[in-house]
C-alpha cells in the first residue's frame, strides 16, 4: 500500500502530544489579570477552575509566558502579601497589556468562529 | 515605548544572581501553596508536596525557559560560545600556541604588507578635497608620459584651460642651508603662488606663500619651513617667524611654518623649505630661445566642481594640440595624460602598483599556507573531539548551532592570531620606517598602521576565521551520529583523509612556488653581483658637492672644481681622482637629453631620442678604470674656445651609426653647436643594474660646466679614512659648502641592490616559513594515515610482509602526495615567476638551477616528513593489532 503525503502527515501528528496553540495562555494570562493584580499560583488555578479543569497550567509554561508578558511590557510584577501571608509576585496589567487584550481576543473570536464554520457547516447554513 | 520598556527589563534582568533568587521564591511559593490545598484536600505533607510537583511539572525546566527571555538572544549565545571556545583553547595549550603563531606570522605579513599599499595607495593626501586634485603628465603617444613640463608651457596651460579651477607648479632643488655653524644640503620646493591656496593648505605658523610672493623673477627671498624641519633643526622657536636665513648664500626671511602632516603633494620627496617659484635659479619665464626645457617643473591642478576626469583631459589635450601649432619645434605631438598626484605622475605609479601587487600576492599565498595548515590542525582535532560533537547533536543541538559554536572557537583562534600578526606587523613597520628611505630613497613614505590597517586586520582574520573553520566545522557536524557515538572509525574517516590530502598538495605546491621566488632572487642578486657596470668600484670613494649652493657664479664654481681636484690630486697614495656630473647607478640622477643627429631628418624636441649624458672632467676614464675602445681621451686642449667634442659608449655607435666608424661623426642635443665624436667608451650600467645597455654620452667638464659635481678618487688605504681626507681638502677651500653622499663606491654600488636584497629576504623568509609549514602539514597527513592504516598495515605483516615492503607502501602514499603538489607547483611557478622579471638581473625567470635546487630541497623535506610515520607503521605489532579486533 503506498502512503499518501497526508497520510503521512496525519500519523506524524498523531505521535505529538497535542500543545496549547502558540500565544493562548498569554491571551487566558492577560484575561485572568484584567479583574486585578494576582500572582502566579492564582493565575493558573483561576485558569484551571474557569475552564472547569479542561485546561491545566504547569510550572513549564507558566513562568515563561509571565517573563514573556513582562519583557513585552504588557504586565508589570512586584512583590507583595499573599492571603496566608507569604512573600508573593503579584502580575499586574499595564496599559499596553489592555489593548493587547483588546486586539487578541478580537483576533481569538475571529478564529474561533471561523473554524466552527470549517468543522460545523451544517449550523451555518441553518 | 516598547524598545525601552524591554531594555529595562533586560537591564533589570543582568543581575543574574537576583532573578534566579527572585524566580526560585516564586516558584517554592506557588508549590507551597498547591501542597497547602492537598493537605487540606486531606493529604499527608509528604504526599501533597509530591502531588504539587506532579501537578505543576518540572521546575528546572520552567526555569530554563523562564531564564530564555532574560538575556540578549544571540548575543548572549555568542558570549557562552567565546567563554566556551576560550575555555577549550586554553586546554590544549599547545595546539593553541602553535596556531596562533602560525595565523600571527600569517596575519602580520599580510598587515605589515598593507599598511604600504595604505600609505602609497590608498590614504588621501592631506589637503582639501583631495579626488579633485590631479598631476599632468606630458609626452608622445608610445613614448610614455612624464609629468615634467617647461614654466612657459606650464603658464600657457594655466591660462588658456578652462576645465580646472588651478593649476599649480612646483620643482625640487636641493639648496645648501647654513644654520648655526652647520652647512648642510637640504631639499627645497619651488612653488608656484597659487600652490597653497589651491591644495587647501593653510599654515601652521605665520603665513603660506601667495601670489604676490611670486611676481618678478629673483625678487621675493621668502621661504617657508616644513613642520619637521621647524622642529628639528630650529628647535620649534616659536619667534622664528621674520628671521633671516642664510641658504644657498642669499638671506631669506621666514614667512610660515606648514602644519605637520603635510609634507607636499609627492610621496617620494618631502621638501624641507618652499620657496616662490620665482626664486628658482635659472628660471625661464618667457618662451625664449631655450623652449622651457631647462625649467622643468611638475603642475598639479584641481578639476572644477563638475568636472569629470575624462572632460577635463580632453580639454587640456585640445590646448596641447593649440600649442603644438603655435610651437611645432617644442610642442608638436604632445598630449596630456592625467593621473593622481603622490606617486610621480603615472611614470612610477605602474612600477609601484606592480611591486605592492606582487608583495600582496607573495604574502596572500603565505596566509593561504597558514590557513590550510590550521584546516588540517582542525581536522585531526574534529575527529578526536567527534564524541563531544556527536554527543551535542544527539541531545538536541542543531547542526548549524554546532556550527556556529565551532566557528566562534576558529574566529576566537583568529582574533588571537590577529592581535600578534598587528604585534609583529607594529615591529615591522617600525624597522621599515627606519629603513625604508635608505632602500627607496623615498622620503616621504611613513608607514603607518591606521584605521584603515586595524579594519583590514579585523576583516582579514575574520574572513581567516571562517575560512578554516568551516570546513572541519561541516566534517565534524555531518550527522553520522551511531558510529561516532560508539567510538568506531567510518567511511567517513577515509572521506575526512581525502580532504587532508588535497590541502597537503596545495601546500606543497604554495610553498613551491614562493620558495622558487625566493631562489630566483637570490640567484638574480649573485648575478648582479658579477655584472660588469663599466668602472671598477673597489678601492674608490665618492664625495658630492654643488659650489652653486653658496652662490659661486660658473667662472668661481669652475675655479673652485679646479681647485678641489688640484688638492686632492696631490694626497699622498691617490692613484688618480675626477670629477662628473653624475656618477653612474646614482638613484634619481640622470642627464637625460634629447639628441639629433647630423645629416637626419630635422626632428621636433618631443621626437627626438633621448639619450643619459654627463660632464667628466679629464682622468675620468682612468679614475672609473672604463675602457676606452676607439679614438682618444679628452685632453687640457678642449676647452670653452675649441670646438665642442664627445665620448661615446659603444651602445650610442651602434645605434646611430651600425657598422659605421662614429669617429668624426656628429650629434646635438635640440639645439646648439655640432658635437664631434672623438672617442668610444666601454658600454655600462648608467640607471640600474638590471637595465639593457643603454646609449651614453660624455661630454668634456672644460665645454660643459655643471655646478653639482662628485668627486671620484682612487687610492690604495682604508677607503673611509681617504673619504675623511678628501672631506677636509673640499672643506680647506670653503668650509660652508655642504659636502654629501661621502661613501665608498663599493657602499654606493649596494644602494641599487637594495631593493632585491629586500625582496629576497623577505621572499626568503616566507620561503623558510611555508616550508616549515608544509613538512609540518605532511607530518601531520602521514601520521593520521599510519593510525588509520594500523589494522591493515598489521594483516600486511602477519600475511608475510617485510618491513621494508610496509615503509615503501607509507612513503609511497606520501610521495604521491608530494610529488602531485611539486607538479602544480611548478606549472604555477613557470607562468608566475615572470612578474619577478625586474629583479632578476637577466637570470631566466625559469632558471634551471633554481628549478632543480629548489624542488630537490622540498622534496627531501617532504621525505624527511614522511619517514618518520613510515618507520613508525614498521614497528607495528600484527599480534597486538588483530586482538583488538
Amino acid at each position: 500500500m503506498v502512503d499518501s503525503p497526508l497520510e503521512r502527515f496525519m500519523r506524524k501528528q498523531k505521535d505529538k502530544p497535542i500543545d496549547m496553540l502558540q500565544g493562548t495562555l498569554d491571551l487566558l494570562i492577560l484575561r485572568t489579570l484584567l479583574f486585578g493584580p494576582i500572582h502566579g499560583h492564582a493565575i493558573a488555578k483561576s485558569i484551571e477552575r474557569t475552564s472547569q479543569d479542561v485546561l491545566r497550567v504547569d510550572h513549564g509554561s507558566l513562568y515563561p509566558a509571565l517573563q514573556r508578558l513582562e519583557r513585552r511590557g504588557l504586565i508589570t510584577a512586584e512583590w507583595g502579601t499573599s492571603e496566608n501571608n507569604r512573600r508573593a509576585r503579584y502580575y499586574r496589567l499595564t496599559a499596553a497589556g489592555r489593548k493587547q487584550l483588546t486586539t487578541e481576543t478580537g483576533k481569538w473570536e475571529r478564529l474561533t468562529e471561523a473554524i466552527a464554520r470549517i468543522l460545523n457547516p451544517d449550523r451555518e447554513e441553518a | 515605548m516598547r524598545w525601552w520598556s524591554e531594555l529595562r527589563y533586560v537591564v533589570k534582568k543582568l543581575n543574574r544572581r537576583r532573578a534566579e533568587r527572585e524566580l526560585q521564591e516564586e516558584i517554592e511559593a506557588h508549590l507551597e501553596m498547591e501542597t497547602r490545598e492537598k493537605i487540606a484536600d486531606g493529604l499527608s505533607r509528604e504526599e501533597a508536596r509530591y502531588a504539587a510537583h506532579r501537578a505543576l511539572g518540572s521546575v528546572a525546566l520552567a526555569t530554563e525557559d523562564s531564564r530564555a527571555w532574560w538575556g540578549f538572544g544571540r548575543l548572549e549565545e555568542l558570549l557562552q560560545d567565546l567563554r566556551y571556545g576560550a575555555r577549550m583553547l586554553m586546554k590544549k595549550p599547545g595546539f593553541t600556541l602553535v596556531a596562533v603563531l602560525t595565523l600571527g606570522l600569517g596575519i602580520g605579513a599580510n598587515t605589515a604588507i598593507f599598511s604600504l599599499v595604505n600609505t602609497v595607495l590608498l590614504r588621501p593626501l592631506p589637503i582639501a578635497q583631495p579626488e579633485q586634485v590631479v598631476t599632468l603628465n606630458f609626452g608622445v603617444p608610445g613614448r610614455g608620459v612624464f609629468p615634467l613640463i617647461g614654466y612657459p608651457e606650464y603658464t600657457d596651460y594655466r591660462d588658456r584651460n578652462q576645465a580646472l579651477a588651478g593649476l599649480a607648479a612646483m620643482g625640487m632643488a636641493p639648496v645648501g642651508l647654513s644654520n648655526n655653524g652647520i652647512n648642510e644640503r637640504i631639499w627645497g620646493l619651488h612653488v608656484t603662488g597659487n600652490y597653497f591656496s589651491l591644495l587647501g593648505v593653510g599654515a601652521a605658523l605665520g603665513r603660506v606663500i601667495a601670489p604676490e610672493d611670486d611676481l618678478t623673477p629673483g625678487g621675493h627671498p621668502v621661504v617657508m619651513l616644513s613642520y619637521q624641519c621647524w622642529q628639528q633643526r630650529f628647535g620649534a622657536d616659536a619667534q622664528i617667524i621674520g628671521r633671516s636665513l642664510l641658504i644657498s648664500g642669499r638671506n631669506y626671511t621666514v614667512i610660515g611654518v606648514t602644519p605637520p602632516e603635510f609634507r607636499g603633494t609627492e610621496l617620494a620627496s618631502s621638501p624641507e623649505l618652499w620657496f616662490p617659484m620665482m626664486m628658482k635659479p635659472g628660471l625661464e619665464v618667457g618662451r625664449g630661445p631655450l623652449k622651457g626645457r631647462t625649467s622643468p617643473v611638475s603642475t598639479i591642478g584641481r578639476l572644477k566642481e563638475g568636472v569629470s576626469w575624462a572632460q577635463a583631459e580632453s580639454a587640456l589635450n585640445l590646448i596641447a594640440a593649440q600649442l603644438g601649432r603655435e610651437y611645432p619645434q617644442a610642442d608638436k605631438g604632445q598630449i596630456v595624460v592625467l593621473t593622481q598626484p603622490g606617486l610621480f605622475g603615472a611614470a612610477m605609479r605602474g612600477a609601484v602598483l606592480r611591486f605592492t601587487a606582487v608583495a600582496m600576492g607573495v604574502v596572500v599565498l603565505v596566509l593561504l599556507l597558514a590557513c590550510t595548515n590550521l584546516v588540517n590542525m582542525l581536522l585531526a582535532r574534529a575527529s578526536e573531539r567527534r564524541r563531544e560533537i556527536a554527543i551535542r547533536l544527539a541531545i538536541g543541538a542543531g547542526r548549524s548551532r554546532v556550527l556556529r559554536q565551532l566557528l566562534t572557537e576558529s574566529v576566537l583562534l583568529a582574533l588571537l592570531g590577529s592581535a600578534l600578526g598587528l604585534a609583529l606587523a607594529y615591529g615591522a613597520v617600525a624597522f621599515a620606517r627606519f629603513k625604508l628611505p635608505v632602500v627607496f630613497g623615498f622620503t616621504q613614505i611613513e608607514l603607518q598602521i591606521d584605521w584603515r590597517v586595524l579594519v583590514f586586520t579585523l576583516a582579514l582574520s575574520l574572513l581567516t576565521g571562517v575560512l578554516f573553520g568551516l570546513l572541519p566545522g561541516l566534517q565534524a557536524t555531518r550527522p553520522d551520529l551511531i558510529p561516532a557515538l560508539k567510538n568506531e572509525s567510518t567511511l567517513g574517516g577515509y572521506r575526512r583523509s581525502r580532504l587532508r590530502n588535497v590541502l597537503v598538495v596545495a601546500q606543497m605546491s604554495l610553498s613551491l612556488v614562493l620558495l622558487l621566488c625566493a631562489g630566483l632572487v637570490l640567484r638574480g642578486l649573485q648575478r648582479a653581483q658579477q655584472i660588469d657596470p663599466g668602472f671598477n668600484p673597489e678601492q674608490a670613494v665618492e664625495v658630492s658637492f654643488d659650489p652653486g649652493l653658496r652662490q659661486y657664479d660658473r667662472e668661481r664654481g669652475r675655479e673652485f672644481q679646479r681647485q678641489a681636484l688640484e688638492r686632492v690630486r696631490s694626497l699622498p697614495g691617490l692613484q688618480a681622482a675626477a670629477l662628473t656630473a653624475h656618477a653612474p647607478l646614482t638613484s634619481g640622477e640622470s642627464g637625460g637629453k634629447g639628441v639629433f643627429i647630423q645629416g637626419d631628418e630635422p626632428k621636433t624636441a618631443t621626437q627626438a631620442p633621448i639619450v643619459l649624458t654627463t660632464s667628466i672632467s679629464l682622468d675620468y676614464f682612468r679614475t672609473m678604470e672604463t675602457r676606452l675602445l676607439q679614438g682618444r681621451d679628452f685632453t687640457a686642449q678642449d676647452d670653452a674656445q675649441s670646438p665642442p667634442v664627445a665620448i661615446v659608449n659603444e651602445a650610442f655607435a651602434r645605434r646611430f651609426w651600425p657598422g659605421e666608424n662614429p669617429l668624426g661623426k656628429r650629434f646635438n642635443f635640440t639645439t646648439g653647436k655640432w658635437i664631434e665624436i672623438v672617442g668610444v667608451a666601454q658600454n655600462g650600467k648608467y640607471s640600474s643594474l638590471a637595465e639593457e645597455p643603454e646609449s651614453f654620452v660624455y661630454l668634456p667638464m672644460a665645454q660643459n660646466y655643471e655646478s653639482k659635481v662628485t668627486l671620484i678618487a682612487r687610492g690604495a688605504g682604508d677607503p673611509n679614512l681617504l673619504t675623511a681626507t678628501i672631506r677636509k681638502e673640499i672643506h680647506g677651500l670653503d668650509e660652508n659648502l655642504p659636502l654629501y653622499d661621502a661613501r665608498t663606491m663599493l657602499e654606493h654600488m649596494d644602494l641599487p641592490l637594495a631593493p632585491a636584497r629586500a625582496a629576497a629576504t623577505a621572499l626568503g623568509g616566507f620561503g623558510a616559513l611555508a616550508l616549515l609549514l608544509a613538512a609540518v602539514g605532511v607530518f601531520g597527513v602521514m601520521s593520521h594515515a599510519v593510525t588509520q592504516r594500523t589494522r591493515e598495515i598489521g594483516v600486511r605483516i602477519a600475511l608475510g610482509a617485510d618491513s621494508k615492503e610496509i615503509f615503501k607502501l607509507i612513503v609511497g602514499q606520501g610521495a604521491l602526495l608530494v610529488g602531485i603538489g611539486v607538479g602544480i607547483g611548478l606549472v604555477v611557478a613557470a607562468l608566475g615567476t615572470r612578474l619577478l622579471a625586474n629583479l632578476l638581473f637577466g637570470v631566466s625567470a625559469l632558471d634551471s638551477v633554481t628549478f632543480v635546487g629548489v624542488t630537490a630541497l622540498l622534496t627531501a623535506t617532504a621525505f624527511l616528513a614522511c619517514y618518520v610515520p613510515a618507520r613508525r607503521a614498521t614497528k607495528v605489532d600484527p599480534m597486538v593489532v588483530l586482538r583488538q579486533e
